[in-house]
């Protein structure tokens, strides 16, 4: 019974919505209910409809029902304030039952505070009977959270027949915290873009489709030297210089028709002008967008004057290392047989001065008629040795030079370097140098050339020795040591606690190059070459915290006898 | 003086030091060679002129390395140098240092020879006046306290009657004095003595 008589009593709010001209009882159609106009809209459009039907068919329309099942939260208040009906949504969103609305404005409660200034405000001016208001505000729900809801009060005047006309507030909100963040994130992300666009280092232009421009972002100042404004409206072609422009217009108008693109849209290289007539290399990407139908192209615009002149700078700077390596090369081509030859008369010379020295002995004895024949014999057979010696040398130093293959015979390292050591042991107690020599036990016998391998093992021990000659603050220590190295090869290392290699690294290697006051720069090349011959590897390497290792490999499987 | 002139000969390279050695042994001159620097420091020097023909590039110590060690030591034999090759530098090197001469390996014979007969001179020149001073000094100390503080004084131009008078004592007893030590020190003249005085003070007194 009271359930019928408010819906009735809705029925009538509903139908007799004042439109102005329509005063005369006949239904109209109403406001929508919600700002947005959908649920609420088609369900009024509904009610209104059915209601025409109900009174085809003369049955009456359960429009309370109608409003208990949309989700909306509705509610309806007196003019006294108190409410006189609040929906099922209503109830179950802020869970207080009607009963609790009836002191005046008491639904008011549900607004959040902060917002209930605004709403009261919104809602009250521009308020008219048969007018909606809209605003927005957060409703407390049950469990004591807010949302945002999307409020449409309405002043409904109605004039039931018989009655009074009397005025009711028709209060709908609709659910739009989604919305709400939603449009929060959408304004986020807005504006970060416009952040990226704004302090990008590259101008941001976007032109339409006649190639006007619409948009200039602040780096277009930097780069071509136009306030953003200055170019809105202006035609792209102001920033390109006179030869570009024609191309730029045929261009544009092609891929409007066409569609096709004739240049690449992701770094073009072009040239830009400036707005003080200077043209500059500018790197060019852009993108197209559809708005409304019409194109909208948005350019990133890069200065690149700098990267160009590096280039520039760099392509120059390859260009003279070019130079001076052919130089080198043609130099060190030109030493290197000045420096063989001092070499090689280094090596020969002393032979030499003992067949000098041998010879004029003999001459003078002779003269002198002092001819005691074991004197004579022997200073004859020291010539001959020498003569044998030096020729031996030169033989050497031709194979070297040919790189013809050397003498080699089944030989043991380890020999070697007892053979060397002992060779150069009165250098070591000269310079107080601690040797601590590491041999490997049966060590697999090697083919090489026992004269060359001593060279060169000597040529590194001496070495060493020079190297910590000027060494006062730390022992003198020279490591030799032997060993199979993981691939299954000899390794000799030679390692020294001297001044070492500093940044001269494989220079030392280089023919001419030394780091000794007096040196040739030439023992290292040398014995490098040696040991290249033999089919290994001399290396050198800093040894820790002082000093240099210089190690060889000799190949165990390559050079033995088939 | 007594001995005869030694020659040494310092070389890594055994075929160089042997042909050396007889070489020089042609004009009748001793020589004794060793394979590096320290094995001729380990040998005594003669009482005789000798001389050092040194290689520069030795292993170990090098050539001009040993002459500052040997000047170092007051070694003062003179050096001869022989090197493979030699630059400029090197050689000035050398030459201010106090060696007799630089050769550049092979050397003619005779060049090598002249060299050391001046070596050879040039030390025996220093022996002798080693050995005139020693004599010297070897007179002087034979004086009595009194003789050498009187011919001091004589020498430096006082009168008989002024040492007389400083030292107390009659000036004939400073006649005595004075012909006493004339006698002793072998002084012909006065003025023989006076340069045997001053020879004995050396030769940064003498400059001051």
């Amino acid at each position: 019974m009271q359930r019928k008589s408010e819906a009735s009593g809705y029925a009538a709010a509903g139908n007799l919505t004042d439109r102005g001209a329509n005063l005369n009882g006949k239904v109209v159609c109403p406001p929508p209910l919600f700002a947005n106009g959908l649920c609420g809209y088609r369900c009024l459009q509904k009610m209104t409809s059915e209601t025409h039907g109900a009174k085809r068919s003369s049955e009456p329309l359960d429009l309370q029902a109608l409003i208990e099942t949309i989700p909306a939260l509705v509610v309806c208040v007196l003019a006294d304030g108190s409410a006189e009906f609040a929906n099922r949504a209503w109830q179950e969103y802020t869970g207080r039952p009607l009963q609790q609305l009836t002191g005046s404005s008491s639904w008011h409660s549900t607004i959040h505070p902060n917002d209930l200034a605004k709403f009261l405000h919104d809602s009250t001016v521009g308020l008219m009977p048969g007018k909606s208001v809209d605003t927005e505000a957060r409703l407390r729900r049950a469990d004591g959270q807010y949302r945002w809801f999307s409020i449409r009060k309405t002043l409904a005047v109605s004039r039931t027949q018989g009655r009074e006309p009397s005025l009711r507030t028709l209060i709908a909100c609709e659910d739009i915290e989604e919305r709400k963040e939603e449009e929060s994130a959408r304004r986020f992300s807005e504006k970060q873009y416009r952040l990226v666009v704004e302090t990008a280092s590259d101008a941001v232009i976007s032109v339409n489709d006649s190639s006007t421009i619409l948009f200039a972002n602040s780096a277009t100042m930097r780069v071509f030297g136009y306030a953003p404004a200055e170019l809105i409206g202006k035609p792209l072609t102001i920033l390109m210089p006179e030869f570009l422009r024609k191309l730029h217009e045929a261009g544009f108008k092609r891929y409007l028709a066409t569609g096709r693109r004739h240049i690449n849209w992701q770094g073009t290289e072009l040239t830009g002008l400036h707005k003080d007539g200077q043209e500059f290399p500018v790197e060019v990407s852009f993108g197209e967008l559809t708005k409304d139908g019409h194109q909208i192209f948005t350019g990133f615009i890069r200065d690149i004057s700098e990267r160009k002149q590096a280039e520039e700078i760099q392509k120059q700077a390859q260009k003279a290392i070019q130079t001076a390596q052919a130089e080198l090369a043609r130099v060190s081509r030109l030493t290197t047989m000045g420096e063989l030859a001092a070499s090689i008369a280094h090596e020969v010379n002393q032979p030499l001065t003992a067949v000098n020295n041998n010879s004029n002995a003999c001459l003078r004895l002779l003269a002198n008629q002092n001819l005691q024949p074991d004197v004579l014999r022997q200073a004859l057979e020291e010539i001959v040795a020498d003569g044998t010696r030096a020729s031996a040398i030169i033989a050497r130093i031709r194979a070297f030079i040919k790189k013809a293959p050397v003498e080699k015979n089944s030989l043991d390292v380890n020999e070697v370097i007892g053979e060397v050591l002992a060779m150069a042991g009165h250098g070591f107690e000269e310079n107080r140098i601690v040797l601590k020599s590491e041999l490997a036990q049966a060590l697999p016998p090697l083919l090489g050339d026992r004269v060359q391998l001593q060279q060169v093992l000597l040529n590194l021990i001496m070495n060493g020795i020079e190297a910590m000659s000027t060494v006062t603050d730390r022992p003198r220590l020279l490591w030799v040591q032997s060993r199979i190295d993981e691939s299954g090869d000899v390794l000799i290392e030679v390692r020294d606690s001297g001044t070492g290699l500093g940044l001269e690294g494989d220079r030392v290697f280089t023919p001419f190059f030394t780091t000794k006051a007096n040196g040739m720069g030439m023992g290292l090349s040398i014995s490098r070459s040696l040991i290249e011959g033999h089919g290994g590897r001399l290396r050198a390497t800093p040894n820790s915290p002082h000093g240099a290792v210089f190690s060889f490999t000799l190949p165990v499987g390559a050079g033995r006898p088939s | 003086m007594t001995g005869a002139p030694v020659v040494f000969v310092v070389d890594d390279d055994p075929s160089v030091r042997s042909s050396l050695k007889r070489l020089i042994g042609t004009v009748g001159l001793q020589v004794e060679s060793f394979e590096s620097a320290d094995t001729f420091l380990q040998r005594k020097l003669p009482d005789a002129p000798s001389c050092l023909v040194l290689d520069v590039r030795l292993h170990g110590l090098s050539g001009l390395d040993f002459q500052r060690e040997l000047a170092a030591r007051k070694i003062r034999i003179p050096i001869v140098f022989i090197t493979g090759h030699g630059d400029i530098p090197m050689t000035v090197k050398a030459m201010k240092a106090g060696a007799v001469e630089f050769l550049t390996k092979p050397f003619r014979d005779q060049d090598l020879l002249d060299a050391v007969r001046i070596a050879l001179e040039r030390d025996h020149a220093r022996h002798e006046q080693e050995k005139e001073l020693t004599d010297l000094q070897q007179r002087f100390n034979s004086l009595t306290p009194r003789e050498q503080e009187v011919i001091s004084m004589a020498v430096s131009g006082m009168l008989n009657k002024q040492i007389a008078d400083q030292l107390g004592t009659a000036e004939n007893t400073v006649k005595v004095h004075r012909s006493r030590a004339m006698e002793k020190m072998h002084a012909q003249s006065f003025a023989e003595l006076v340069r045997m005085i001053e020879k004995l003070k050396g030769p940064s007194e003498r400059a001051s």
